[in-house]
């Protein structure tokens, strides 16, 4: 089968200019089944983003330590170039790429997204980068891959929270081929339009912001194609609390506490808590993807 | 005689003190924002910690005097209210800020949230021991009664520790240094009751047959 790429698709030009860009991508959706047709022009929330204070001091990187302080103190460790993404389950013959290389040719673009962590909190980030599909395109997969799994790095000499077994290193997590493709989902390699910091999981992230944070890897070295569905890290830690679609709903409680309602960083000692959204808000873009599951089963 | 008094007392009281600054300073901490991005659960949890600590201090003063010759019996009673006042500062910040006063999600959490329904009975536990560390309890109560009430705290701090677990993600260093802490407390503790002792000479009888 001849694979289509994105760059077959998409005359360079339609880079340039953001709106037409999103509408290059609904016409790469004809390749693609699992594209909702009802897709927005702009992905991005309109809720301030919180400060890159708050964004770079805040965050769940165990591979640092697990205090939410620990990744801003230690993550500078951390070699990020030279950086290597090896590819496996697809049929081309280079399966490994240099950073740079596969940046080449994408259209940088800022989303800015709400994370929302499976802890019950939430913070606006302006990331910088690109479409997952942009990169899967370009890819020779298995016809028969159902899954995409992601591998973090694993260089306890740089990252010391691995020298300590709080989790099954290296942290894994995945998605099904259709989420993988679904144009919300979103490499970022940036923050604030500079570089990404170490912390936030550089040089190389997943966002995929229907989904609790934990299913944004960070620091990306190896993506898997495949039949079955992954070994993802948190599900196999806690399977009865952390589920493999983890998609942000308030109707789906984690067994030890509520998930109806969100802190909002930056808002202070006395801020009022949000309401969760289902999907985090994306109800309209990604409802489709699971029409007629449980989600009460399927958390 | 009045100033050998105030000589003996005035260390504790300045030990009070020493001790509860962090509170209201915490708190104003909070609310000028120098607590980073999440003020509300920083406060929450390090209320939280602190009065696990006090406990766990409360509970070493024994064993010290007893192993270590250490004698800081004198404090203990200071170092136990410390450690209640942090306790009710937690459960405050987890009432007025964190569930916003929500009677609803109180009921709901103590009915679902095991590390909630825990942490709420080590609570529990200590207000008796809270009320009676005074002189005037002291008097009233006759000994025997008085120390049973005070020996609350073992429960309080084993359901304090589950308190711990049950809310955390992972075993992180904190969590192993506490618990570890508790069961050094507590066979120790083991080791000093009466039924033990009686179950030691019988079997060391039994060896020496």
């Amino acid at each position: 089968m001849k694979i289509l790429k994105y760059s077959d698709v998409t005359p360079h030009n339609l880079y340039l200019n953001r709106r037409k860009f999103v509408e290059a991508l609904g016409l790469t959706s004809l390749a693609f089944v699992a594209t909702p047709t009802t897709a927005k022009q702009s992905y991005s929330t309109s809720a301030k983003p919180n400060t890159i204070d708050e964004i770079t001091n805040y965050n769940n990187f165990y591979e640092f330590g697990t205090s939410k302080t620990d990744p801003a103190k230690y993550a500078h460790s951390l070699t990020t170039d030279p950086w290597e993404i090896t590819f496996e389950g697809v049929s081309q013959n280079k399966k490994k790429f240099d950073l740079p290389e596969i940046l080449k040719g994408k259209a940088i673009q800022e989303r800015i997204y709400r994370l929302r962590c499976v802890e019950g909190w939430s913070m606006v980030i302006p990331w910088i980068g690109f479409p997952l599909r942009d990169l899967i395109n370009e890819l020779e997969i298995d016809n028969n891959a159902k899954f995409v799994a992601f591998e973090t790095v694993y260089r306890p000499t740089e990252m010391r929270g691995q020298k300590r077994a709080t989790l099954d290193w290296p942290y894994r997590e995945g998605l099904t081929i259709e989420e993988a493709l679904h144009p919300l989902t979103f490499i970022a390699t940036g923050l604030y339009g500079k570089e990404l910091p170490n912390q936030n999981g550089a040089p190389f992230r997943l966002v995929v912001p229907w989904k609790y944070g934990f299913k944004s890897i960070k620091s990306i070295t190896k993506i898997s194609f495949m039949k079955e569905q992954p070994y993802t890290t948190w599900s196999s830690e806690n399977p009865r609390e952390y589920g493999f679609y983890s998609n942000v709903n308030p109707n789906v409680d984690h067994p030890r506490w509520s998930q109806a309602t969100e802190r909002v960083i930056g808002e202070g000692l006395f801020g009022e808590r949000r309401k969760t959204e289902l999907f985090n808000g994306y109800i309209e873009e990604v409802g489709d993807l699971y029409k007629g599951m449980d989600l009460k089963k399927y958390y | 005689m009045t100033s050998s008094i105030l000589f003996k007392s005035l260390p504790v009281s300045l030990l009070y003190c020493i001790l509860l600054i962090p509170i209201p300073l915490y708190f104003y901490w909070g609310i000028v924002n120098q607590l980073g991005p999440d003020p509300l659960r920083f406060l929450e949890h390090k209320y939280g910690e602190l009065g696990l600590i006090f406990l766990l201090i409360t509970l070493s003063i024994s064993p010290l005097f007893k192993y270590a010759k250490i004698n800081l019996v004198r404090y203990r009673r200071c170092i136990g209210l410390v450690a209640f006042y942090y306790i009710v500062s937690h459960i405050c910040v987890y009432f007025f800020l964190d569930i916003g006063l929500s009677i609803d999600i109180l009921l709901s959490d103590l009915q679902k949230r095991y590390y909630i329904i825990a942490g709420f009975f080590a609570f529990i536990t200590l207000i008796p021991l809270a009320l009676t560390s005074n002189n005037f309890a002291l008097r009233k109560l006759n000994i025997k009664t008085w120390n049973r009430i005070h020996s609350f705290i073992y429960i309080a701090i084993v359901l304090s520790i589950f308190h711990f677990i049950l809310m955390s993600k992972t075993w992180t260093g904190e969590l192993y240094l506490y618990t570890g802490i508790t069961i050094f407390i507590l066979i120790l503790k083991i080791k000093s009751t009466k039924i033990y002792k009686k179950l030691s000479t019988y079997s060391n009888a039994d060896i020496s047959k």
